[in-house]
């Protein structure tokens, strides 16, 4: 536990240090919320949250590429992958609920006849899915350029596509658009179920691809008997 | 410059100038009496520290090369048959390395002979396509660039680490802090980043050593060193040896080889396989 720990400290540290990372983190997905908030307020909401689901995705993009050079040398001073993917994975949970305050009491003083409760639940699972879908693609795509790209695709898919088809449930942020129609238009709560399903199983599925990536990358090589 | 300064700085000087640690203590003994005595300024008495230790060196006829007595212990890392391919080309060909404890090994070959590449095999970063390392003991390895985290200081980077061996803060600080005086270094309050060449080079140094590994693998760890401080890496390379433990170092520099006692030289390798 310690280890997890100190990994995660040391990656928040690390995080918070890159000031001009944090203001542009912090300011990005308020143009999403400022985007639509002029025309339609339902929206507005839906946007900010996947702003939030890229800003994150991002974020945790870049902090997996820049940790690859100094992995391989915590994994040999002792630490196991899982410590390392954990402590990571903590640390910009940790990050993603910072982010996420301010644009909860934003919607809470700005939004009215909302679920709030809904919205929490979106920036709940937002947090979740994010942190470990950035760290998969910096896991899977070692330059960071090919991982903005693919994040780019993603999320601006997930902006153009029908919510309705069946195809967009494949994409990891469904979810926020399928519980934002509960919260913002009142339907029934067949939409608060699929919605939190969709967004459970991809939290899971993402955190386990990228313990898999992580302990695949960093496994002790099979010439190497250490006594 | 005070007393104890000027000492401190003479102590090091005369470990550069190869004198050894008997001498050295009795050298920077008398100097510490006679000041203490006279309350005279060592710059009015002696000069320099560098200036008094290398006279002092000349006296004695030059640097102490006499290897020290040592008896070489078990075993710590054995390389066999070692074989990696890149692209069809054959790097590196059936390279066999034994290392005992107590034993310095030195790493030598031309530019692209596979240096780099056969201590990442050792170090378990890198598969070969044939062969296999056993290690007995923990290891430490010091690569040739990077290895650091650009946004913490060296002490977080001594914590990091130090978790990963099972040390807590305090002591990770300590032992971090210790290792850096021995290279002349203090560490600052700096991000990595901010650090030059060099100075990351002795964190990344230090950071190898932390935890007391039983071995060392070193890829050219001195990249960016003064001449003192390369002079310092040496001996604290010896010091390391003389307390047992196997050492493999990748080195260019020739001119250290009379005091490792193995050397590994993959140009050979190279022209046999051509």
């Amino acid at each position: 536990m310690t280890r997890i720990l100190v990994v995660a400290e040391s990656a928040l540290r690390e995080l918070l240090r890159r000031r001009t990372v944090l203001i542009i983190l912090l300011l990005f997905p308020l143009a999403f919320y400022l985007s639509r908030r002029g025309d339609h307020l339902g929206q507005s909401i839906r946007f900010v949250c996947l702003g939030l689901g890229w800003a994150l995705s991002t974020a945790a993009l870049f902090a997996g590429s820049a940790a690859r050079g100094m992995e391989p040398r915590l994994r040999l001073s002792g630490y196991r992958s899982m410590h390392l993917v954990l402590g990571r994975l903590l640390a910009l949970w940790a990050v993603g609920a910072l982010l996420c305050a301010p644009y909860f009491v934003l919607i809470l003083v700005d939004q009215h006849d909302v679920r709030y409760g809904a919205i929490a639940l979106i920036m709940v699972l937002t947090v979740a899915v994010a942190v470990p879908f950035g760290l998969l693609l910096s896991a899977v795509l070692p330059r960071e350029l090919e991982g903005t790209l693919v994040l780019l695709t993603v999320v601006g898919l997930q902006m153009v596509m029908d919510p309705a088809s069946t195809a967009t449930r494949a994409l990891p942020f469904w979810f926020s658009r399928e519980i934002g129609t509960y919260a913002v238009d009142h339907t029934d709560s067949g939409y608060l179920t699929r919605g939190l399903t969709q967004g459970l199983v991809f939290a899971v599925a993402l955190t386990l691809l990228v313990v898999a990536a992580a302990a695949v990358r960093l496994r002790q090589r099979r010439h190497l008997r250490i006594a | 410059m005070k007393d104890n300064a000027w000492l401190a700085a003479l102590t090091g000087e005369l470990r550069r100038h190869g004198v050894g640690p008997d001498l050295t203590g009795h050298v920077v003994a008398e100097a510490a009496t006679h000041l203490a005595e006279s309350g005279e300024s060592p710059l009015r008495v002696f000069g320099p520290p560098e200036v008094y230790a290398r006279a002092v060196a000349d006296s004695l006829g030059g640097p102490d090369v006499r290897p020290p007595r040592r008896h070489p212990g078990p075993v710590r890392l054995a390389a066999r048959g070692i074989t990696k391919r890149y692209r069809g080309q054959t790097v590196l060909d059936r390279i066999d390395l034994t290392v005992r404890a107590g034993q310095i090994a030195a790493v030598v070959g031309a530019n692209g002979a596979g240096k780099s590449t056969f201590l990442r095999i050792c170090a378990g970063l890198l598969s070969p396509d044939a062969g296999t390392v056993q290690v007995h003991g923990a290891l430490g390895y010091c690569p040739q660039d990077g290895g650091t985290a650009e946004f913490l200081d060296p002490d977080e980077h001594f914590v990091l680490i130090g978790a990963g061996r099972g040390l807590g803060r305090a002591t990770a600080r300590r032992a971090g802090r210790a290792g850096a005086a021995a290279l002349d270094w203090t560490p600052p309050r700096t991000q990595a980043r901010h650090l030059s060449g060099g100075t990351r080079q002795k964190l990344n140094l230090v950071l190898a050593r932390l935890g007391e590994p039983d071995v060392l693998l070193l890829d050219e760890p001195y990249q960016g060193f003064d001449r003192g401080t390369y002079l310092d890496f040496w001996h604290e390379v010896w010091r390391w040896r003389d307390a047992g433990k196997a050492i493999v170092v990748v080195t260019h520099l020739l001119n250290q080889l009379d005091r490792v006692d193995i050397v590994l030289d993959l140009t050979a390798s190279q022209e046999r396989t051509a």
